[in-house]
């Protein structure tokens, strides 16, 4: 779900990386507010490499399998360390794999990284009431997971077909949306189960880890 | 997984050489008027630039072409099918798909538009350590928790990699049948994502720990390594020039400025 290179107009590009440069400049302010920002770096950074890891575990999806994105759950975990452990996490693949590409590094950084932060204040709900319950966090882990990667799937559709560099007619139009939103479907089931299934794990195994660097 | 993108960054070239923040600076706006490009001619100028970029680079023609075989099957599909979809004017048909000309135009060019920036891109980043082109993009402006999370996050990738390996292995070990879809195996599967990330958080605890005692955060900012010759800055000279040409060929071969925002 990375748009490569030579696919989208300058003027979009330039706007995805005008807002990443926003949204980046809004994370590390918040992250300097805190008490202190150092101790949290090791901590996010080793996370954002193991969510990378974590990333290329394959989910057997008969006939085929698919890999986790898990933007949700890193929202969830990571806070206001989230998006600029995307941008890294995207910057990596474009330069190691050629998966996505540097002048779409901003688009594709929004289009992960803008519903991690909405997946990060989904999940902190489940603070309201008793905050030790394993059935909020499995529910709201399910959420996080589940409406970031719609929403990503969302904006990536929409960006892809409202720029695509060539004529298609609305029929066409209208008839790969519905595609690509049909055939990410069983993805957004399972990132939202996966996402619950770590987030109870973790709450069991490390809790601590669960509330936001 | 093939992680290294620096195993060439041993040879000598005029690229090797390069001051890396002015070679970041250099291709980067190369890269960047390459996407502006929307005429033919200029694509084949592009490909030209392209191909003597890599030549003078002397990095081995099989190092791109081993990087080819990542890239999104996406971008595949999409070159494939739009000549089949956009466009009104039909060139020829092959049974009931009719193949059309603005379909087949934008494949093109967005088929060598790719191709470009990717070989440009593993040119900059090929030329030279990785851990050198992130001190080149601290020194730029990078703010320093981006530049800390980016050598820190690089630093342990192998490493949680391994772990990961070798999870998987003992997974198998143990009559794992990764290919079998059930609740029970999703189950698993979430656990070993925990356990990864379970196991980074316990080392990034140690690691912060050693990074204090080595005196992170009370250590003086190290000056910058980096020297700029003059052969350097007429070398990014050389590289902002055929990217403006880039940019200004496009607007006189296309329809004026418009063309660059289409």
């Amino acid at each position: 779900m990375h748009i490569p290179d030579g696919i989208l107009p300058v003027p979009v590009t330039a706007a995805g990386y005008a807002a990443t440069a926003a949204v980046t400049w809004y994370s590390v302010r918040k992250i300097n507010q805190q008490e202190n920002p150092r101790r949290e770096i090791p901590k996010a950074s080793l996370l954002t490499a193991a969510f990378f890891v974590v990333s290329w575990i394959h989910i057997p999806v008969p006939p085929t399998s698919v890999h986790l994105v898990l933007n949700g759950l890193l929202g969830a975990m990571l806070g206001y360390f989230a998006f600029p452990a995307i941008l890294i996490g995207l910057f990596f693949q474009a330069v190691m794999f050629q998966h996505g590409g540097l002048t779409t590094l901003g688009v594709n950084a929004m289009i992960m990284g803008f519903p991690a932060i909405i997946a990060y204040y989904i999940f902190r709900l489940r603070e309201l009431g008793n905050k030790q319950s394993v059935r909020k966090t499995a529910i709201f882990g399910f959420l996080a997971g589940a409406v970031a990667i719609v929403l990503s799937v969302v904006m990536f559709v929409v960006i892809l077909i409202n720029f695509l560099p060539a004529d298609l007619d609305i029929a066409t139009e209208r008839a790969a949306i519905y595609t690509l939103a049909i055939a990410h479907l069983p993805i957004m089931a399972i990132e939202g189960v996966i996402t619950s299934l770590v987030a109870v794990f973790l709450q069991r195994v490390r809790p601590e880890l669960l509330e936001s660097v | 997984m093939k992680l290294a993108l620096d195993e060439y960054a041993h040879l000598d070239s005029p690229f090797h050489r390069w001051d890396p923040r002015c070679k970041l600076v250099g291709f980067l706006a190369v890269i960047f008027a390459f996407s502006f490009v929307r005429d033919l001619r200029m694509l084949a100028a592009m490909v030209v630039v392209t191909v003597t970029i890599y030549i003078v680079s002397r990095l081995p023609a099989s190092f791109t072409l081993s990087r080819l075989r990542y890239p999104s099957f996406f971008l595949l599909a999409l070159v494939l099918i739009l000549p089949f979809l956009a466009g009104h004017t039909i060139v020829m048909s092959i049974g009931p798909l009719d193949l059309r000309q603005e379909g087949l135009i934008a494949a093109l060019q967005i088929a060598t538009r790719f191709l470009c920036i990717l070989t440009i891109g593993v040119i900059l980043f090929g030329t030279a350590p990785f851990l050198t082109t992130i001190k080149a993009m601290r020194a730029l402006g990078l703010p320093a928790i981006l530049a800390d999370m980016l050598l820190l996050a690089f630093r342990y990738l192998h490493e949680i990699g391994g772990d990961l390996h070798k999870m998987q292995t003992a997974m198998r070990l143990r009559g794992f049948n990764k290919h079998r879809f059930s609740v029970r195996a999703l189950r698993i599967l979430a656990w070993l994502g925990g356990s990864i990330l379970v196991r980074s958080y316990e080392r990034s605890e140690w690691v912060y720990k050693a990074m204090l005692l080595r005196g992170y955060g009370h250590a003086p900012h190290p000056r910058s390594e980096f020297h700029t010759r003059s052969s350097d800055i007429i070398t990014l000279s050389v590289f902002l020039l055929v990217a403006a040409g880039f940019v200004a060929g496009q607007i006189l071969c296309g329809s004026g400025s418009g063309a660059l925002l289409q």
